[in-house]
């Protein structure tokens, strides 16, 4: 009955929508953005802003920048980027992609970055950038970044020490039902190199455990690589609580110790 | 009943003595229209006061409102006069033939064999049923058992109230419809077992119809009952009570019921066997002017704190909200007549959750509470009429509905470091029907009766949750859509009078049915009998039946028998199957799927005699035997031989009746497709006793059940809860 109540609901709405909207015209393809402020630099009298889906965390982020001068956006041409964890004794840096133009026409620009550790005592983050305007113009800077830490990312090593990180990339919020599940692969080279792996076999097992020494898995599709380290495939979970999902890579035939997320899976 | 009628036909025998007006009624044939010639007219001391002429009419004393209309070859009729009656429709025998027809009334002297009476009003409606041959009741406790006729239970039968589609919301089918009507709002019951009523019900299932009392044009009457049994504490107080003007009736019931914890025999207490329960059917009737009238019925029912002992939980709350409009025309023999409209409406509410259990030690789900809520909410409408076509009349009916369920259960851990788990059962689950059916009736001789029924419906079974939907999308990799089908069913019916008194019947049904809403949208719904955890599936072919029933009648004063064989074979057979890569030693799954072939064969007798007119005896037996053929494993919770033998003897304002209750082992068990154990058969013996006082306008009955306190369960008790050991029940009735 809530749903007959409900659908009618929606009937009405959708007619008073669709009477609105003949009148009214769309001209954005950003609305669909709904984007947290992170940080804002200026330099040069360029304010660079960047902000992202919700607040960063470890695990993969996708970043969106902008640039503005005087109020006014500035057009980007190109964009680097370089994430930087400055430890103290040492600094190292994170597996991204370079920022590429969000969309024709958006002035934003998105990368994304995978964020090794949380920001704190440990040390911080900062990311370097350097963007070129349309007119030419060479804006170089780094901007701070606070990073918190979360269950989607985690790190393994293969027996000779080569170290590989796994990022849960989706779903970020699992809920109940199918969810469709990214993970990433990256390994390193070294403090500053992380390329993604795109030929390993991804084995996972979701598990809910009920207590008591009491669980049970669900139906689920196994990961498969798509390239550039992203690997594809569906959790079906069949109720909320907190799950966990094994994960174990093998790479080149040498199957690597295994890593467990565990997160809570909301109901709707 | 009988002793109500007698009572009013005294009283208008008495104020008939100067007879001043009087006024004509016509006696027609319900089928043809055509009089009915030298029928009887029969006063209340069995005396024929008038008999109707060569174009069925009589003259009847105005004062005379009640009385009995007797015609060889037509079913006996109590007629309660109305002012705006002129013609009495009278239905011919052979038009009952072949259906079975059963009344809950009391004290019915003819041993009609379609008329159940029940000696036991005072108890559960359940009790009633189970001792009606080819019914058994699936139990899971003292309360809300669960209808099967013919080992077939839920889905794969109807299960009505006054025609109205209702859904139960447990889940755990803790609720079945039965359980929202008491026997003392119920005016009777009318079981099809073979389903050959394909046109009203819209399938070829086999239907239990609970048919409530309804306002009636009759003398102001007042009914109550008041009864307590031990060692239970079983007490009932329950009120009847039905005033009329010319115009207007009004009727009103209601019943309150509380248990304790029964004992079984040798008296061991079950617990968690308690209830409490209140039920009241209100309902008025106006007559308009048309000389058509429009009725309003509306039942409440609400249980709290009843246990399930072969559960895991008990239920805190059970509601129900039944509301029904309907609009009677009178007949008009029009081309095209509309007979009945009804409008309806319903709610179910169920709460139930495990606090009061020791969560600790039970086998699944250990450590953690578990409460659950379910709820369906439909509308509907039932058109039913007349139509004349090629200059064939036949009746024609139109259903409709619409109903929504959800169901969901949370998952609360005595660990406070894990986390609260939530799931839901049922989400937003839509189901849609319309059905069209028309009922044909071809008199090929005066005894050879030929009917033929044919049903063509659609359905569409779907969720209005994206995410639920998403997993069974995942658990088939399918796209989701909502599963829209016709389906299609049919009965033709042969019925022979070789004599008057005896009567041969073969019927042959075709049913399509698509699963219910928990076969194709149920998820991790627990099914107590094989601990496994079902899904639905969406994707599931339609199960298609076909059906054979032989009977055989044979009715004479005294004296009836009436034996009934029946064969079906089920195709698509719709069953659960083992999900073996997410299932372990805690948590096994399956999910629905159309499981080959299975047959279900069997027959009931029942035979009443009755002996110098104060000595009746009843004998009921019934068998099924089930077999899913393509697993080669009998079919669950299938009854075995089972039956009652009962012996009544009146005397003076005195009645005895002894009767013994009986079932055979039942080894036939289901072990690839369920997990059953055997069960030990049994013979228990009852004894009441009815005393008549103040001319019937008081009764006592004293009633002693299962005598010998022998320790038993029945096959269909879930868990092998058993029954309740030695009883007794005292039990007042006042009418006025």
């Amino acid at each position: 009955m809530k749903s007959i109540l409900k659908q009618s609901h929606i009937l009405v709405m959708a007619g008073l929508f669709l009477a609105f909207n003949a009148c009214s015209t769309s001209n954005s393809n950003e609305e669909d953005l709904s984007l947290t402020p992170i940080n804002t630099v200026v330099i040069d009298g360029y304010t660079v802003k960047l902000s992202a889906l919700d607040k960063l965390e470890t695990g993969d982020n996708y970043l969106f920048w902008e640039l503005e001068k005087e109020g006014k956006s500035i057009d980007i041409e190109t964009m680097t980027v370089m994430p930087m964890m400055d430890m103290g004794t040492m600094k190292h840096a994170a597996p991204f992609k370079t920022p590429k133009r969000y969309k024709e026409r958006n002035r934003y620009f998105e990368g994304m970055i995978v964020f090794s550790m949380p920001s704190g005592d440990m040390g911080s983050w900062t990311i370097n950038f350097t963007i070129t305007t349309k007119d030419g113009q060479t804006i170089e800077g780094s901007i701070e970044v606070n990073i918190a830490s979360s269950w989607r990312f985690t790190s393994v090593k293969d027996k000779d020490g080569k170290g590989y990180f796994i990022t849960w990339a989706k779903p970020s919020v699992p809920k109940m039902g199918n969810n469709n599940l990214a993970i990433l692969v990256h390994t390193k080279e070294s403090m500053m190199s992380f390329p993604a792996v795109s030929d390993a076999e991804v084995i996972i097992y979701p598990f809910m455990d009920m207590g008591s020494g009491e669980g049970h898995s669900t139906n689920f599709t196994a990961p498969v690589s798509k390239g550039n380290g992203l690997y594809e495939g569906s959790i079906n979970y069949s109720m909320s609580g907190t799950w966990t999902t094994s994960v174990q890579l093998v790479v080149a035939n040498d199957t690597l110790p295994e890593v467990i997320f565990e997160y809570s899976v909301k109901a709707k | 009943m009988k002793t109500i009628i007698n009572l009013f036909l005294v009283i208008f025998c008495l104020s008939t003595a100067s007879i001043a007006q009087k006024r004509t009624i016509t006696v027609l044939d319900k089928m043809s229209k055509e009089p009915v010639i030298n029928a009887h007219i029969i006063d209340g001391d069995e005396k024929v006061f008038a008999v109707t002429d060569v174009e069925g009419k009589v003259e009847i004393s105005l004062e005379r409102e009640i009385f009995k209309i007797h015609s060889l070859g037509y079913i006996e009729s109590i007629i309660v006069l109305k002012e705006t009656d002129d013609i009495i429709y009278l239905i011919p025998t052979i038009l009952q033939a072949g259906q079975s027809v059963m009344v809950y009334a009391y004290g019915e002297k003819k041993a009609n064999i379609k008329d159940y009476q029940s000696t036991q009003s005072h108890h559960t409606l359940d009790h009633f049923l189970d001792n009606i041959d080819g019914v058994a009741m699936i139990q899971r406790g003292a309360f809300g058992w669960e209808p099967s006729i013919r080992g077939q239970s839920d889905q794969r039968m109807n299960l009505n109230i006054d025609g109205m589609q209702i859904f139960k919301a447990c889940v755990d089918k803790m609720d079945p419809i039965s359980s929202y009507i008491e026997s003392n709002n119920l005016s009777k019951l009318q079981i099809d077992k073979s389903g050959s009523s394909v046109a009203e019900n819209g399938n070829g299932n086999s239907t239990i119809n609970l048919i409530s009392k309804k306002p009636d044009f009759a003398p102001f009457s007042l009914h109550l009952t008041s009864g307590l049994r031990v060692p239970d504490q079983y007490r009932v107080l329950a009120l009847n009570s039905n005033y009329a003007t010319e115009t207007t009736a009004f009727q009103v019931s209601g019943s309150i019921k509380k248990a304790d914890d029964f004992s079984a025999g040798r008296g061991s207490v079950i617990p968690n066997t308690q209830f409490n329960k209140m039920n009241l059917n209100v309902g008025v009737k106006q007559l308009l002017p048309s000389k058509n009238s429009v009725e309003v019925n509306f039942i409440t029912d609400k249980a709290t704190d009843v246990g399930y002992p072969a559960l895991l939980m008990d239920a805190t709350k059970a509601l129900a909200n039944i509301l029904r409009v309907q609009y009677n025309w009178r007949d008009t023999k029009a081309p095209f007549q509309l007979t009945t409209a009804m409008l309806y409406g319903n709610t179910i509410r169920h709460w139930m959750d495990d606090d009061s259990r020791d969560v600790t030690q039970r086998e699944v789900m250990r450590n953690m509470h578990m409460p659950m809520y379910g709820s369906t909410g439909t509308i509907g409408s039932k058109i039913t009429g007349e139509a004349t076509a090629l200059n064939h009349r036949f009746e024609w009916f139109l259903n409709g509905f619409m109903s929504e369920a959800n169901g969901d259960m949370w998952m609360i851990s005595l660990d406070p470091n894990v986390e609260d788990m939530y799931i839901y059962n049922m989400d937003e689950i839509v189901t849609k029907n319309v059905s069209l059916g028309g009922r044909h009736s071809f008199l090929l001789s005066p005894s050879f009766l030929v009917k033929i029924e044919e049903s063509a419906s659609f359905t569409s079974l779907g969720t209005n949750s994206d995410n639920y939907a998403s997993m069974f999308e995942s658990l088939y990799n399918k796209a989701y859509a909502p599963r829209n089908r016709m389906l299609f069913s049919g009965s033709a019916t042969a019925i022979w009078f070789p004599k008057d008194n005896w009567s041969l019947s073969l019927s042959s049904i075709y049913s399509e049915r698509l699963g219910n809403h928990i076969e194709l949208f149920g998820h991790y719904i627990y099914n107590y009998v094989d601990g496994y955890f079902y899904d639905g599936n969406p994707w599931l072919k339609s199960e298609k039946s076909v059906n054979f029933e032989l009977n055989s009648t044979v009715e004479v004063e005294n004296h009836s028998l009436s034996l009934s064989v029946f064969h079906k074979q089920y195709f698509d057979y719709i069953s659960g199957k083992e999900v073996s890569d997410i299932s372990n030693n805690d948590f096994q799954f399956k999910q629905y799927q159309n499981l080959g072939e299975a047959i279900m064969l069997g027959g009931e007798v029942r035979a009443i005699n009755r002996f110098w007119d104060n000595l009746k005896t009843e004998v009921r037996a019934s068998y099924t035997y089930a077999q899913n053929t393509t697993l080669n494993d009998p079919l669950p919770m299938i009854p075995p031989l089972k039956g009652l033998n009962s012996i009544t003897y009146n005397f003076d304002t005195n009645n005895i009746t002894a009767s013994m209750e009986w079932a055979v082992a039942q080894t036939r068990i289901s072990k690839k497709s369920s997990t059953e154990s055997k069960t030990d058969g049994h013979a228990i013996f009852n004894l009441v006793y009815t005393k008549s006082l103040f001319d019937g306008s008081l009764s006592a009955i004293v009633e002693f059940k299962n005598i010998f306190d022998t320790y038993y369960s029945e096959h269909t008790s879930i868990a092998s809860i058993p029954e309740a050991g030695r009883n007794g029940m005292l039990t007042l009735k006042y009418h006025y």
